[in-house]
């Protein structure tokens, strides 16, 4: 059993504040992903869980125990680096059990049983008489993680371990990843600024900026359910569009444009949808966020109903899958996803409707999301196997 | 033709490549070919040089006295290469370990280097006298008799020991560089793997630091035979009793004090020939060894 929890931690350097006051509850298990932009304090995060900087100010606690000021080596964790770490003069079996037996904790039978074990986990058994230079990067990755798993440790931290890789042994290693963590279900902090990662391989993400917390949860949940305008664009690629509006009467009214919000104007007030205790005022201006792929070109008989907004095609991207087209609305740009192989040319004006339910407002000045068209709760009704896990 | 064009002429070149050429045939390769030259005579100021072939070296080889000396300065430099290499690592790695003044801990370690070697003998003689040395009284205290003047492995001792002394700023500046360019996650790794102290230095460090660490032993065994002449000369003078009458000391006296140029010019050939076959054993051994790679 490992559980780790951060309480209000705290890491300054110099006039510089990388990780400003988080907490956070990591359960027993649980592969947890931090992802952030550069500097947003995540690898700082995971460098204070493992001991390598002092915490300026909060708790670190392991299990129950309290391990703020314990050594790197006495908190049983093991780290996988960006650039694997691997000792250049060491072969593979020697990297694997160099640290094991410096601890002397091990017997040398109790190692080779450990390094043969691991080394069929990750088919890396042709790699333990090879030095690094010999092996490419992927492999290197793999006999850092053999180095990680063979100590048993309480929690493997990973700091943008796929990062080095190119992009299709990055594909192949997340697999990797997944199942590694699937079959020995340690504890598992994983830190990368690859959305797609964050996504694919936590159960639960942290997405940070500023060396805060911007919002925990499950990676569907982030991606429906924003807290914010900041993970609104960070999660999703190509990102969600923001457009500036005016609420009035239960609509999102924009220079070209008005909408309705679903759910209409006294439920908005009463704040069934929103977000907290948020409470949306008439007059008052927001922004709203619609994803690309929940724009599309209107078609006069299934759209029928819906209000429509004009855009103007700037650029069409042919992306095989999707065709993604960069529009203006009005003064607003915005980026739409439409079917492949759609007839439209840039500078043409072409007529966009959206999914209601899938509109979300935030607050113009806090960025907080106010409201979004579907209720969480209606969600998880839907798919109570996406959030119960 | 080469890839690079950087000057207008070959003549321009030649211009610019003349002043270190007259260096270097002036005072290096001349006089050098000149040493090996006079080895093949007697000669001595007043008398004009007359050939003798081999018989200077002849000399050498049945000299008792020439053979402990060379065995001396091969034990001297073994000392010193040993010594400068080990202890400089060491107080490398403690500057390398400690997080603040590092740069105040840099200089108190190197300033010995910046001192020229008559001056830096002569302060580790007042470091080191039997008499007046500040360290005297604590070594005594202890329990040793401080009287390198008429002990001779003292002397050999205090010789050597200033020798390591002095080489040892030097050393550190590119120990220092060598182990701060060992990736810090290696570092990081390693204190996470408990591979704690002196087992990080040597199991982690060092082996990434062989470039560095054969180039400073190539650059102190040159050390060791040549550059310690000062210590000795103003330190012990080769005494007592020759015990520490080492070749390049051993050769001035020979050329310097006894005027014996001819014998003193195979000397210094047999001693280049020794560094020599050292440097170029040591260069296969770095090859085989050492370790080049990011």
């Amino acid at each position: 059993m490992t559980t780790v929890t951060l309480q209000n931690l705290r890491k300054e350097f110099d006039d510089v504040v990388a990780v400003n006051g988080i907490d956070l509850e990591i359960n027993h298990g649980e592969f947890l992903v931090i992802v952030g932009p550069s500097g947003c304090g995540k690898s700082t995060t995971l460098r204070l869980l493992a001991g390598l900087e002092s915490t300026t100010d909060g708790r670190i606690e392991m299990n129950g125990q309290d391990v703020t000021t314990v050594e790197p080596k006495d908190r049983n964790v093991a780290m996988v680096f960006q650039n694997y770490a691997l000792y250049p003069h060491m072969t593979g079996r020697r990297n694997i059990t160099f640290g094991m037996k410096s601890s002397g904790d091990f017997t040398d039978e109790e190692i080779d049983r450990r390094v043969t074990e691991a080394a069929d986990t990750l088919d890396i058994a042709d790699l333990l008489d090879r030095k690094p230079d010999a092996m490419s990067g992927g492999e290197r990755q793999r006999v850092a993680l053999g180095r990680a798993i063979v100590r048993d440790p309480d929690a493997f931290l990973m700091d943008e371990p796929l990062s080095n890789l190119d992009a299709k042994l990055r594909i192949q290693m997340r697999a990797e990843l997944a199942r590694l963590h699937s079959t020995l279900e340690t504890t598992t902090v994983y830190v990368t600024h690859d959305q797609t990662e964050a996504m694919t391989l936590g159960e639960r993400v942290v997405v940070m900026n500023d060396g805060q917390i911007m919002q925990v949860d499950e990676p569907q949940v982030l991606y429906d359910f924003p807290a914010n305008r900041f993970v609104a664009e960070f999660i999703g690629d190509p990102a969600m569009n923001m457009i500036p509006v005016e609420i009035q009467d239960g609509r999102a009214v924009h220079e070209t444009f008005e909408i309705p919000l679903p759910s209409g104007t006294d439920q908005l007030k009463s704040n069934q949808n929103g977000v907290g205790d948020v409470q949306v005022i008439d007059g008052q201006r927001a922004i709203l966020g619609i994803r690309p792929e929940d724009l599309h070109l209107s078609d006069a008989q299934t759209d029928g109903q819906l209000p429509t907004i004009n855009a103007e095609v700037n650029v069409r991207e042919p992306l095989g899958d999707s065709l993604l087209l960069h529009c203006s609305i009005g003064s607003t740009s915005c980026n739409i996803q439409a079917e492949p192989r759609t007839q439209v040319t840039a500078g043409e004006t072409v007529s966009v409707t959206y999914d209601p339910a899938r509109l979300h407002l935030f607050d113009a000045e806090t960025g907080e999301a106010l409201y979004h068209s579907e209720s969480r709760q209606s969600t998880s009704e839907q798919a109570p196997s996406k959030l119960s896990t | 033709m080469s890839t690079r064009e950087i000057f207008d002429s070959r003549i321009q070149s030649g211009l610019l490549l003349l002043p270190t050429l007259l260096v270097s045939v002036v005072f290096l390769y001349y006089p050098t070919a000149l040493a090996v030259r006079t080895s093949f005579f007697d000669s001595s100021f007043g008398q004009g040089d007359e050939f003798v072939a081999l018989e200077n070296y002849v000399t050498l080889l049945t000299d008792p006295g020439y053979h402990s000396s060379l065995l001396l300065s091969i034990l001297f430099a073994a000392v010193v290469v040993v010594g400068v290499i080990a202890v400089s690592l060491y107080l490398t790695f403690l500057i390398h370990e400690v997080d603040t003044g590092q740069g105040l801990y840099l200089i108190s370690v190197i300033w010995p280097y910046a001192l020229p070697p008559a001056v830096g003998a002569l302060v580790f003689l007042f470091i080191a006298h039997p008499t007046l040395g500040v360290l005297t009284g604590p070594i005594e205290a202890v329990g040793v008799d401080v009287n390198w003047f008429n002990n001779g492995p003292q002397a050999f001792v205090v010789v050597a020991l200033a020798a390591i002394w002095k080489q040892i700023g030097y050393n550190v500046i590119f120990m220092i560089a060598a182990m701060n360019n060992v990736p810090n996650t290696l570092t990081e790794t390693a204190e996470l793997d408990g591979v704690t102290g002196l087992r990080r230095l040597v199991s982690v460090y060092v082996p990434i630091m062989t470039p560095t660490l054969f180039f400073l032993v190539i650059i102190n065994t040159i050390y060791a035979f040549f550059s310690t002449f000062a210590f000795v000369d103003l330190l012990t003078s080769g005494g007592p009793s020759n015990a520490t009458n080492i070749l390049i000391f051993d050769l001035y006296q020979e050329g310097f004090s006894f005027f014996n140029f001819g014998v003193a010019s195979a000397k210094s050939v047999v001693l280049f020939l020794l560094v020599g076959v050292l440097m170029f054993v040591q260069f296969r051994v770095t090859d085989e060894y050492s370790y080049y790679g990011a």
